[in-house]
């Protein structure tokens, strides 16, 4: 291939003005082509993009799989008919309220998902479509029954009644806005912490996601999208009747969803496309089609999980690849790195008589230690003898089964772990804890969900105030992997970093939190010898930053180099404590880790 | 590497994704012995072990147990050949009762029930603390009682060779002595041992040859002896201060 | 109470504790809740009801081969829908999906080959459907011996995890790496499971068949209310599943009573969904182990 189509490859500017032209072509197709009945399928394909975007939401990026979206959008339609024929409400108040409905009931079919594995919720949400549908025709005095709600009218504005061009171009709009406010949300913190609520729930209450509000965002946010289609779905049709939503009518969104590409932004918009023609091509084989639609779903999800979208995006990466261009895409800018860290002002933790029993086995019998604002500490003893359980009571992981935990002063016992990370608390785990999928970039990124304040709509609709704030948390980011030394890998995916640099930007992340007492969980075990030097360099000069540091670590020396204070625990209990030369001269402490009194250990002091 | 070796692992490597967790390994365990293998946390101990058992597939080198190539075999068959693999932290059935778990001990053993009962009456005998609870639930023993149980589990196959990761993990010194000491009746009556043990001294004091492990690579191996006068530990725990130092 | 109401509560509850059941039997070696369980039990229905009726076997020749077509076509299910996606990911949800599709495929290919229309089975002689009465309720013998067939299906399936395999199979649930490491080999238990639960399925679905009629329709609304009594009873227990399948039996025969038939469904749901919020584990349930 020549070194034309390379360029065409290789250079990121030619898709806006591809999405451009495609939308103005979108616009302007009715005065070439629209016939009544080809707006009318445009429009209603148009409001089904609508509920896949927000489906994907929740099922591709949220991985909640959603059975009842088709019963939302009933929802939506049946208020906006009933609102309008029964109460002559106008359309956009009605929309308003088909919106808040749908919403409502996407929040109450949301609540047993916080506690229960994702498959319940599937099959909730599937009950849920069922009732709604029996309801639909059993509620007469509400629904109309059988008959449905007829005379629905089309919308108006200032005296204006929309023709079925307007309602085209209104569908179409709200498809545009829908994809660029999920496209800014998704690249927001929001966007981050729900994949880590998917990919790695530890890693984001670690890094102060609060779980229950992220789920309850996307269950919102995709519960209003489907009635708002089901309002666009009333006023085209004009008529609502229980047959227009059946049980089927959910699965093809979820189709429409995998099928197109599930956790990818355009999925929804080639899935509706495809699901649209492929009928078309297939009139035929009408008494075919769900068994079609079953296999397909079956095929799609083994052997092209991320759907046609995915397939492409691999297919485009091979090809790349094989043109020598690479896959990882340059990073921002890094001048805003540049600048030095700011210093941080350190917590005191203080541990007393912690109590932690599993089962019949003492995990934790008494343990008290105190760590002085804005120094190291280390926490060492043999493996089984309670040093991550303690960390793990530190930040609220394992309730406490007695005893106190303060930090500066206050007590965290008893607090959720999201709500102790946020109150300035990071950590990181003996084995790193990253979204393989993001980049490293966006793994250190979510370290800054606690600072940003920008809520979901400012998120969403880019508001000047949501860009500067994503530019300072990307600034912090980027400063804090070059302050670890990842800076060249920024925009590698996680996965494919080695595990000692995972570790590195596990640590960077928790640093994009700003902690004021960071908990590293043996951060030497498993790297080499090189590594070892710079780590120990690392936590120096983070602990130099003012950081409280409480690290565990069986590697003596890196903890005889960097701590002030050490404490021994040994099967849950305190064997020692003091500066590193006097706990290592111990011999009950060579004792403990060597098994008996030895020559071998005295190394150590 | 001599005839009598009942394992020999050669150019062992193992990775998980992309990284590389065992750097070409090489191990042998002679009939009859107790090997301690040593090294810090991180150094690739229960890699080598999971690899051995079958539960990770090695990306290259050779595990020859008994006369059989057995890298990549499914655990099942390995168990078949004699290999028993105790993991570490106690994995036992914690839901299910203490004589349950010594009855998983037999799956896939098709035996008489005479020699089922033997196998019963021995573990009992060695461990006369389970004898005494056949009904307690696993997860209300205390933590020296599942290991004791977990041995014994793993003993109800009478295992040629018995790989044991930290047995001694966060148990009192007095346990870790009786754990020690049934190691070593094992050996007396024949078993060839595998021992994973972070308290080196202790594993030291019963093996007749140790190999010590660091960053997924062997870093020399020899009788206790050799290796309590060398600095291999030092460098093993220690690290580069030991080494800037020698 | 009605006494008629609560026989009437008391064989469907019967029927539901037995769908459970089926889920829990896939459950417990695999943790895969299969979305084409209530399919299963409707293509049992549907053999059980051309071989009885249509071919004119006798009921236990047509029953046995109907559950021995369901175990495989379960088995097939696991080997193209269940097994790839585990072998991936032990812990992925992908599964969710596969077994829907799978649930789809079933659904429509009954609906291509037997067509819409129900088919009746008569319950095997000498039992019948004709009720009599007894201590004041109208009953029928097929309906008592429904109930007891449930009790003892139930109590033997829990005789079964009291064997060695059955033990095994809890390892599995409990720790799938351990249970390897002790030679278990959970591919295999898997396949047995749901060879075992396709057949319990079918069995389901022919004792349904001459109280609900053998229809395409039997399997959406068997899969909801067996989901309803598998997660009140405690996902995996299989006891707690028979103590809820009459509860939610209750709750629908109640709900129908006070206010119309068709509200049956969304005062399962609504119980069930109470229940949940309250004990998520259900009401016999235990908690997952922790997860850090």
């Amino acid at each position: 291939m020549g070194d034309a189509a390379r360029a065409l490859i290789g250079s990121p500017r030619t898709r806006p003005a591809l999405l451009f032209a495609l939308a103005l072509a979108l616009y302007l197709a009715p005065f070439a082509v629209g016939t009544e009945y080809r707006l009318f399928i445009a429009t209603q394909m148009a409001a089904y993009v609508l509920v896949a975007i927000g489906l994907n939401l929740l099922n591709g990026y949220g991985g909640q799989v959603s059975l009842g979206h088709g019963a939302l959008v009933a929802i939506g339609a049946y208020t906006v008919a009933l609102a309008m024929v029964d109460h002559q409400w106008s359309f956009w108040p009605a929309t308003l309220l088909a919106m808040v409905a749908a919403a409502a009931v996407g929040a109450v079919m949301a609540l047993p998902a916080f506690r229960l594995s994702t498959w319940y919720f599937a099959l909730i949400t599937l009950g849920f479509a069922e009732v709604v549908g029996g309801l639909l025709t059993e509620w007469r005095e509400l629904t109309h029954g059988f008959a449905g709600v007829v005379g629905i009218p089309k919308p108006g504005v200032l005296g204006h009644t929309l023709t079925s061009f307007d309602l085209y171009w209104l569908a179409l709009s709200l498809n545009i806005l829908a994809l660029l406010g999920m496209a800014n949300l998704l690249r927001s913190r929001f966007g981050r912490a729900l994949v880590a609520v998917r990919d790695n729930p530890v890693a984001a209450t670690a890094a102060g996601v609060s779980l229950v509000r992220i789920k309850m965002m996307a269950f919102v946010v995709s519960a209003a999208m489907a009635g708002l289609a089901g309002a666009l779905f009333a006023v085209q049709k004009t008529v609502v009747t229980p047959d227009d939503f059946t049980a089927d009518f959910s699965i093809f969104f979820l189709l429409m969803v995998v099928l197109g590409g599930a956790g990818r932004l355009w999925g929804p918009v080639v899935g509706a496309v495809v699901f649209f023609l492929v009928p078309e091509l297939l009139t035929a084989l009408q008494s075919w089609r769900m068994l079609i639609y079953g296999v397909a779903l079956l095929l799609l999800m083994l052997y092209a999980p991320h759907g046609l979208v995915g397939a492409i995006e691999t297919g485009w990466k091979r090809l790349r690849t094989r043109l020598g261009l690479s896959n990882i895409p340059p990073a921002p800018s890094t001048a805003i790195a540049r600048e030095t860290v700011h210093p941080i002002a350190g917590a005191a933790l203080s541990v007393r008589d912690v109590e932690k029993r599993f089962g019949g086995v003492s995990a934790l019998a008494g343990v008290s230690l105190d760590v002085a604002a804005g120094t190291t500490h280390a926490i060492v003893g043999p493996n089984g003898s309670g040093k991550t359980t303690l960390l793990n009571m530190i930040s609220g992981f394992y309730p406490i089964d007695g005893g106190a935990i303060l930090i500066d002063g206050r007590s965290v016992v008893g607090m959720a772990p999201h709500r102790i990370a946020r109150s300035g608390v990071g950590r990181t785990f003996q084995t790193p804890r990253m979204l393989p999928q993001l980049s490293v970039l966006d793994n250190a990124l979510l370290g800054a969900f606690p600072a940003e304040r920008q809520g979901a709509a400012a998120a969403a609709l880019s508001l000047p105030r949501a860009r500067r704030e994503q530019m300072a948390s990307l600034g912090d980011a980027l400063r804090y992997l070059d302050f670890v030394g990842l800076a060249d890998r920024a925009m590698e995916p996680a996965g494919e970093l080695p595990h000692g640099q995972q570790r590195l930007a596990e640590i960077a992340r928790a640093l994009v939190g700003r902690p004021r007492l960071l908990l590293l969980d043996e951060p030497a075990a498993g790297l080499s010898l090189a590594e070892l030097d710079r780590l120990g360099e690392l936590i120096a000069a983070i602990g130099a930053l003012g950081t409280t540091v409480v690290i565990v670590e069986h590697h003596l020396e890196l903890v005889a180099n960097i701590c002030r204070s050490v404490t021994v625990l040994e099967r849950g209990a305190v064997l020692a404590s003091g500066t590193p030369a006097e706990v290592f001269s111990h011999e009950e402490v060579i004792a403990a880790y060597m098994g008996s009194h030895s020559s071998v250990g005295q190394a150590a002091s | 590497m001599s005839a009598n070796d009942l394992l020999q692992v050669s150019g062992l490597e193992v990775g998980y994704g992309h990284v590389g967790v065992l750097r070409g390994v090489d191990l042998a365990v002679s009939e009859g012995e107790i090997v301690a293998l040593v090294g810090s946390n991180g150094a690739g101990k229960s890699t080598l072990l999971r690899a051995i058992s079958g539960l990770l597939r090695p990306s290259a080198g050779r595990i020859v147990f008994a006369g059989q190539d057995i890298a990549g075999q499914p655990p099942h068959r390995i168990i078949d050949l004699g290999l028993l693999h105790v993991a570490e932290g106690r994995r036992l059935f914690r839901r299910q009762n203490v004589h349950a778990n010594l009855e998983l001990g037999l799956y896939g053993a098709r035996l008489d029930r005479a020699v089922e009962r033997q196998r019963y009456d021995f573990v009992y005998e060695l461990f006369p603390m389970l004898a005494e609870r056949p009904q307690a639930l696993a997860g209300v023993l205390s933590g020296g009682q599942q290991q004791m149980l977990a041995i014994a589990q793993a003993l109800m196959r009478q295992p040629k060779l018995l790989m044991l990761d930290e047995p001694s993990l966060g148990l009192a010194p007095i346990v870790v002595d009786q754990v020690m000491e049934v190691l070593q009746r094992l050996r007396a009556a024949g078993t060839t041992i595998l021992l994973v043990e972070q308290m080196v001294e202790r594993a030291l004091d019963i093996a007749d040859h140790a190999y010590v492990l660091q960053n997924g690579a062997v870093i020399g191996s020899g009788t206790p002896q050799a290796i309590r006068a060398g600095d291999l530990i030092r460098r093993a725990y220690l690290g580069a201060l030991s080494d800037r130092e020698a | 109470m009605d006494l008629d109401l609560l026989v009437g509560a008391l064989t469907a509850g019967s029927l539901y504790a037995l769908v459970a059941m089926g889920f829990n039997i896939l459950y417990r070696p695999t943790n895969v809740f299969n979305f084409a369980q209530g399919d299963l039990v409707m293509l049992g229905a549907m053999f059980g009801a051309t071989f009885i009726t249509l071919l004119g076997l006798p009921w236990f020749v047509g029953a046995a081969l109907a559950m021995l077509a369901v175990a495989a076509l379960a088995l097939v299910e696991e080997k193209i829908a269940v097994a790839p996606v585990l072998k991936n990911s032990a812990s992925s949800h992908g599964w969710v999906i596969t077994t829907l599709a799978v649930s789809m495929i079933f659904a429509n290919l009954v609906g291509l080959g037997w067509g819409p229309d129900p088919i009746a089975v008569r319950p095997p002689a000498p039992l019948s459907t004709d009720t009599f009465e007894l201590f004041g309720a109208n009953i029928s013998s097929y309906q008592i011996a429904v109930m007891v067939i449930t009790v003892v299906l139930v109590l033997g399936v829990e005789a079964f995890y009291g064997t060695r395999s059955g033990k095994a199979v809890l390892a599995v649930a409990e720790d799938r790496d351990a249970a390897l490491l002790r030679g278990i080999n959970p591919n295999r238990l898997s396949s047995w499971s749901f060879f075992l639960g396709g057949g319990v399925a079918a069995l389901t679905g022919v004792l349904a068949a001459p109280v609900l009629y053998a229809s395409t329709g039997l399997g959406p609304s068997l899969l909801l209310k067996g989901f309803a009594a598998a997660a009140v009873g405690g996902i995996g227990n299989n006891r707690g599943a028979l103590l809820a399948g009459y509860i939610i039996g209750l709750v629908e025969a109640v709900a129908a009573a006070l206010l119309s038939p068709g509200y049956q469904l969304a005062a399962t749901f609504a119980v069930m969904l109470a229940i949940l919020l309250v004990r998520p584990h259900g009401l016999f349930g235990r908690a997952e182990a922790r997860a850090v």
